[in-house]
């Protein structure tokens, strides 16, 4: 005889339920369809990043100076990664949709809601299929990470992992949006638009404003894009990370709040605004976190060592004025070279660029048509101040120096980056990424949709003698 | 914990994860007496039109009562309601006695909707696994629902390649493996021949025996006559009348009619 009690939140397993999304997602051809067509994809972008490392290895192989700069995380990790960061903006969405708007069409969802889980429960569960999702799309970029090893190539292990830790912030970020826009779309269709106006939507603030000063600058701060840039420059940077955790638990939050089909549209409304201006507030605080670290095996975020020993002493306030408009590409070189290692390195640093569009100065004699100050960058320490128009930290680091009032530190010997030159043959990672992956790929769709044998003791009654 | 619950004594509304009041065995002639879901005038309006209207009623412990009505009465929306995944404009639930929250419904009820085929993609035993896990039934009371609702030929298949009436059985077998002590169903007989009828009408008679209660939103009269204890006429959102054929034989006057002429009667 069956007990009908009242039935408890706290009392329900949680591994039902994991184990019902995880069947839900292998049994969508969303997953094994983004699966083929990453296979080719990725594929075809480590081939040719192999051959062009391959083509600049051979020149590197004959000269120290060229084989230093030689970095499989530029020439190799970041191209391929890259093809699966397309894929991810564009496909996965519709996996992740899925695992909510699925059952949102069927109408399991009236189900679910009735399960002794609260709503968060479901997202967080909702969230580890995505995660799995994820981790299975990978596979193609894993395999050619395997593949670049056994080809004799290079790996860092803090280079990849760190790269590999902002793709998957990057893709449980929009499997968030996804799982958001699937809670509060009444179709799967509806929710792929929304998913994308975010994906796409990042590329056009990209693309438009990027670069502009002002409130557009902060716009484009908000791009997706921008997640994984600091990730392929070897920087694990903890504001970073936690923006990320932020952003991606405020559209988990939102779609919790969305969950529910019993609670009033006003209700969801005020939890919605709440839970922005939450993830708002983190996000203002995680861009206050200034601690990263720099993960390249070349240190290139980094002055050198002895340099970064001495600047961490500076303990005034250094300010720097800079008379480049942002899209000036010495702005981006010097940004690069010198301010963000700067930042990273001495304890206090404001950047300021000077107010008003500049513009350069002219032959034409007309003050008014340019600027005789453009291209200068004014630095200030300690009541002294000095200009510059370089951007090499060869120049900068001595004009500091002055201003600090302190010798140059002797520079240490050793701890040279080598560079990893490396000519191997791309053609053979195609047959696998063409042929056989996909092969794989396949087999394993085929397993998943094999109906299990049932287990007879489980749904079946014994038969009596 | 078998059998059905005795009303406890008023308490506090139920606040955060206060545990709802559960009864205790007892005889179902004294169970029937017990009112164990209050319906106090619920009211639901889409833009203008009302779709519920001042709709108040009570369930009983260890009763099949029926939800009857024409199609656009308003009984899914009525069902969706007590189950907490519709918001009601005004209105109350109270579980024995006392006030029962939106979110906390599904710990005292459980609501089998109607045209639902879940997890289509996957094998029917897997479906019932899940539910069965969920709520840790033993091997022993899954194969017995199985038996119970005739799911054996169909284990094996897809949710997708189920037909009209296993799909039914399948959603019915996942309202009895749920052990809230209220279950509503929207039409439970809708797909099901006759014979299957019967069949099921013993299941669900069987259901009740063990201490469960049932609410069947139902809009043939004589599925409903065979099945149901009590009766809620529904129309235009409004309830026309409640109560056992002979109380409503008694309040229009027809001695000898039939469900169907007392609803002639009252709507």
């Amino acid at each position: 005889m069956r007990s009908h009690e009242t039935f408890r939140v706290q009392n329900a397993p949680l591994w039902p339920l994991l184990v019902k999304e995880l069947w839900e997602i292998l049994s969508g051809r969303a997953l094994w369809t983004m699966l083929l067509l990453m296979c080719p994809l990725i594929g075809y972008s480590f081939f040719q990043a192999v051959s062009l490392y391959a083509e600049a290895s051979a020149a590197g192989q004959r000269s120290p100076v060229l084989a230093s700069s030689l970095s499989p995380l530029d020439g190799v990790l970041v191209p391929t990664l890259g093809a699966s960061y397309v894929a991810v903006t564009l496909l996965f969405p519709f996996v992740a949709i899925r695992v909510l708007g699925q059952e949102k069409e069927s109408g399991a969802l009236r189900l679910l809601i009735q399960l002794p889980y609260r709503p968060s429960t479901l997202i967080a569960a909702k969230l580890v299929a995505v995660l799995a999702a994820w981790v299975l799309s990978s596979v193609p970029a894993f395999s050619a990470l395997a593949i670049w090893r056994m080809l004799g190539g290079h790996l860092s292990a803090p280079e990849t992992l760190n790269l590999l830790l902002g793709h998957l912030l990057y893709g449980l970020l929009v499997g968030a949006i996804a799982l958001f826009a699937a809670s509060v779309s009444e179709s799967a269709a509806t929710a792929a638009i929304v998913t994308l106006a975010f994906t796409i939507g990042s590329w056009v603030l990209d693309f438009t404003v990027t670069g502009h000063p002002g409130v557009l600058e902060w716009v484009a701060r908000l791009s997706l894009t921008q997640v994984l840039r600091t990730f392929e420059q070897g920087l694990l940077s903890a504001g970073l990370v936690v923006g990320i955790s932020a952003a991606l638990c405020g559209f988990a939050a939102l779609a919790t709040v969305w969950l529910p089909p019993g609670v009033h549209f006003r209700n969801k409304l005020f939890r919605s605004i709440a839970c922005i201006f939450a993830t708002a507030i983190v996000l203002g605080l995680a861009a206050q976190i200034r601690l990263s670290i720099d993960v390249t095996e070349d240190h290139r975020n980094s002055f050198p060592v002895a340099d970064e020993r001495v600047l961490a002493k500076l303990a005034e306030p250094l300010v720097v004025t800079v008379h480049l408009s942002p899209e000036d590409p010495r702005y981006a070189d010097l940004q690069r070279n010198v301010l963000a290692k700067l930042e990273r390195a001495m304890p206090s640093v404001s950047i300021r660029l000077s107010s008003g569009r500049q513009t350069p100065a002219t032959n034409s004699g007309d003050d008014s048509y340019g600027d005789d100050s453009y291209g200068e960058v004014e630095y200030a320490y300690g009541g002294r101040s000095d200009v510059s128009r370089s951007t090499s930290p060869r120049e900068i680091l001595p004009l500091l120096y002055g201003l600090a009032a302190i010798s140059r530190p002797a520079p240490t010997s050793g701890g040279d980056y080598p560079g990893y030159p490396l000519v191997a043959p791309g053609q053979v990672a195609l047959l696998w990424f063409f042929c056989g992956l996909p092969l794989c790929v396949v087999l394993a769709w085929w397993r998943s949709r094999r109906l299990p044998e049932p287990i007879a003791a489980r749904f079946t009654k014994e038969v009596q003698p | 914990m078998d059998g059905v619950y005795h009303l406890v004594s008023p308490r506090p509304p139920i606040r955060g994860n206060t545990p709802l009041p559960v009864g205790t065995p007892c005889g179902s002639e004294q169970a029937h007496d017990q009112v164990l879901l209050r319906v106090d005038s619920i009211n639901k309006q889409y833009a203008d039109q009302a779709v519920l209207t001042d709709v108040t009623f009570d369930i009983r412990a260890g009763e099949i009562i029926g939800i009857i009505g024409p199609n656009g009465a308003g009984k899914t929306t009525l069902l969706e309601a007590l189950a907490g995944i519709l918001p009601v404009d005004t209105g109350d639930v109270h579980w024995r006695g006392r006030p029962l929250r939106a979110s906390r419904r599904n710990e005292a009820i459980f609501y089998l909707p109607d045209g639902v085929r879940p997890y289509q993609d996957q094998p029917v035993t897997r479906v019932l696994s899940f539910f069965a896990d969920v709520y840790r039934r033993s091997a022993d009371e899954i194969a017995g629902t199985i038996e119970a609702v005739g799911l054996t030929p169909v284990l094996h298949k897809r949710v997708h390649s189920l037909s009209k009436g296993y799909g039914r059985r399948l959603m019915l077998a996942l309202g009895l493996l749920t052990p809230q002590p209220l279950l509503l169903m929207d039409e439970p007989f809708d797909g099901f021949d006759l014979r299957q009828t019967r069949e099921i009408v013993g299941v669900l008679r069987k259901e009740v025996t063990q201490g469960r209660t049932l609410a069947l939103a139902i809009h043939q009269l004589l599925d409903a006559e065979r099945v149901c204890d009590r009766f809620i006429l529904l129309a235009d959102g409004s309830v026309r009348g409640v109560g056992t054929l002979n109380d409503l034989r008694a309040r229009t006057g027809r001695a000898n009619g039939s469900l169907e002429d007392m609803f002639l009667a009252l709507t």
